[in-house]
């Protein structure tokens, strides 16, 4: 290789990453001037200008965009912290019955509701314009919506199976007085069949007898310790109930909620899966109001 | 010497009858002040003579040595006439009214709305001056009431279970009619004899703090109202500092919150409504469902009063 090649590649290789240092220059001043101007749109286009251009503006693309959010990804926290304020403002007219904590810098807990109780469902991620609902509690409102279409709920068995086992208990307490004539009667026989001398031939039978009467004197006494402790257990299954109605209550607001703002569970997961085209559109439509002003 | 200490070992006849005439007419006298300050206490329409009638009459003692009364009103009877005369005086007097007058001693009243229930004082035993009001039927002072001191203080567990337990099954407004009649009282008292009154469960005053006996209120109490309250359409909110609202017709209110700190908790009801007028009583009339969770955890929700008085 002469030296004038070498040169003229070495000056290639100059001009390459010049332009290369200025692209990501005029990105990171993009950015940055966006953020200052509070123009999220261009904001998300630049932190994801594919996903922007598909997902959100329809456009299919022949070759990938050029991204380099990776030189911004380390200030995530502080970007998304920005990016909460119009996108929680947003959310809170598409989705009232949801309120927001931000737990640490840019990262927020979703509650459900603002009732006593309301469940966390899950973390909002600003950057993304994604719910990233809690498995557990989104499965069981999805479970109650679905038991609601046989007109059960939740909890229903469990709560039939407690109710059931309180009326038992209380049962056994009704019963005591009967339980101690009944012992009383035992005893007397038993008494009874201790006094006879009986004939050989039929001293096996008195034996029997014997042991018949003691067993159902041993049965009626463990009859009752369980109705001794029968109370305590009560209380505890009525609390049990009481957490498991709680449960459906919470429940039923949420799907009331759901159904007042979406109609269905299924145009509120719709809505969810496209909630980044839909705001991305809000704030498109938003900022051409603003140029036409 | 001998003359001068017989002198004062016996008394000639003459002494003795000066003495006596004296102690008779002391008595009398006596007597006659008590009856002045009891026409006063009857007839008057001045309502400070009124209430010095009715304090004078108050622990007197008409009995003398030489010179007793076979029939007298007791102290309580004097506390029942002066409540009846300033409701009467305040042309209220129908609401309640003095229902045996044909029998002295032990006078006792009815209210107009509340049929056959009777009600009369009972002295209490820590202040001499101090009187409970209560149903005849039942050990519920609903309120204590001190014409010297100028003092009434309504108990709050006491019109709870009276009002709520006792007479359930009649008719609110017919409960709510009496219960006007008690806070007109209470009103009469304070507005034109400067007195000081607890109004406690009665007061409809927003942001009136009712604390509750337990101090704590455990999580499992605040989950049976917010379930109590979906099963009757209203919604428990989550309120501030772990407390809850609850709001319900009419604009009205709940809020049952902590007023302590963590350490040392004071968990309590306020009712706020546009008229000031909903009291707590008012509240577990008005709704069945509050009343149940109210009576289901009374030990915890017990509404305190002052214990020195009532304690």
């Amino acid at each position: 290789m002469d030296r004038k090649t070498e040169e003229d590649q070495f000056s290639q290789n100059d001009a390459i990453l010049s332009s290369a240092l200025k692209q990501k220059m005029a990105y990171l001043n993009d950015l940055s001037e966006s953020i200052t101007k509070g123009n999220d749109l261009k904001v998300y286009e630049l932190i994801d200008p594919n996903r922007f251009a598909t997902e959100a503006n329809g456009e299919t693309l022949t070759e990938t965009k050029p991204d380099h959010y990776g030189l911004a990804s380390d200030l995530n926290a502080q970007l998304s912290h920005h990016l909460s304020d119009q996108l929680i403002d947003y959310l809170g007219k598409t989705y009232p019955f949801f309120y927001y904590h931000e737990y640490e810098l840019g990262k927020f807990h979703i509650y459900f509701g603002n009732w006593w109780d309301h469940r966390l469902f899950g973390e909002l991620d600003p950057i993304n314009v994604r719910f990233n609902f809690s498995e557990e509690a989104y499965g069981m409102l999805a479970k109650s919506f679905q038991l609601e279409l046989e007109n059960k709920r939740v909890n229903d068995d469990e709560m039939r199976q407690l109710g059931e086992e309180n009326e038992k208990l209380t049962q056994l307490i009704e019963d005591q007085d009967k339980r101690d004539q009944k012992k009383e009667a035992v005893r007397k026989q038993l008494k009874e069949n201790e006094e006879k001398s009986p004939m050989p031939w039929e001293a096996g039978k008195v034996k029997e007898a014997h042991q018949q009467l003691t067993d159902a004197l041993l049965e009626l006494t463990n009859i009752d310790e369980q109705a001794t402790n029968a109370r305590p257990k009560i209380k505890e299954n009525e609390n049990k109930i009481l957490a498991l109605s709680k449960e459906e209550t919470i429940l039923n607001l949420e799907k009331q909620n759901i159904r007042a703002s979406f109609g269905s569970f299924d145009a509120f997961n719709d809505s969810n899966d496209h909630l980044y085209a839909k705001y991305i559109q809000n704030l498109t439509a938003e900022s051409q109001v603003k140029d036409d002003e | 010497m001998s003359n001068e200490s017989e002198s004062t070992k016996t008394m000639t006849t003459g002494q003795l009858l000066t003495s006596y005439g004296e102690a008779i007419k002391a008595g009398l006298d006596n007597g006659y002040q008590y009856v002045k300050a009891f026409d006063q206490l009857n007839d008057t329409t001045d309502q400070a003579e009124l209430l010095a009638a009715a304090v004078q009459l108050t622990n007197y003692q008409l009995n003398a040595d030489f010179v007793v009364f076979p029939h007298q009103f007791s102290d309580e009877d004097v506390q029942l006439i002066f409540l009846e005369r300033i409701l009467q005086l305040a042309n209220v007097g129908n609401s309640l009214q003095i229902s045996n007058p044909d029998h002295v001693q032990k006078l006792l009243c009815k209210f107009a709305a509340l049929g056959d229930q009777t009600f009369t004082f009972t002295k209490s035993t820590k202040n001499t001056t101090g009187f409970f009001f209560g149903p005849t039927d039942y050990n519920r002072p609903l309120f204590y009431l001190n014409l010297a001191t100028k003092e009434l203080l309504f108990h709050g567990a006491s019109l709870i279970d009276y009002f709520v337990v006792d007479l359930q099954g009649t008719d609110v407004a017919d409960l709510k009619a009496t219960l006007q009649v008690l806070l007109k009282v209470a009103e009469i008292l304070k507005e034109h004899f400067g007195f000081k009154i607890d109004f406690n469960v009665l007061d409809g005053i927003n942001n009136e703090f009712y604390k509750f006996a337990a101090g704590d209120v455990s999580e499992s109490i605040m989950d049976e109202l917010f379930v109590k309250s979906a099963d009757n359409q209203f919604i428990l909110m989550a309120d501030q500092n772990g407390g809850a609202s609850l709001n319900l017709d009419h604009d009205i209110q709940l809020k049952v919150y902590n007023m302590g700190s963590a350490d040392r908790p004071q968990w309590g009801a306020s009712i706020h409504d546009p008229d000031q007028k909903e009291s707590f009583v008012y509240l577990l009339l008005d709704y069945p469902f509050i009343q149940e969770w109210y009576l289901d955890n009374k030990k915890q929700l017990g509404i305190l009063s002052n214990q020195l008085i009532f304690g």
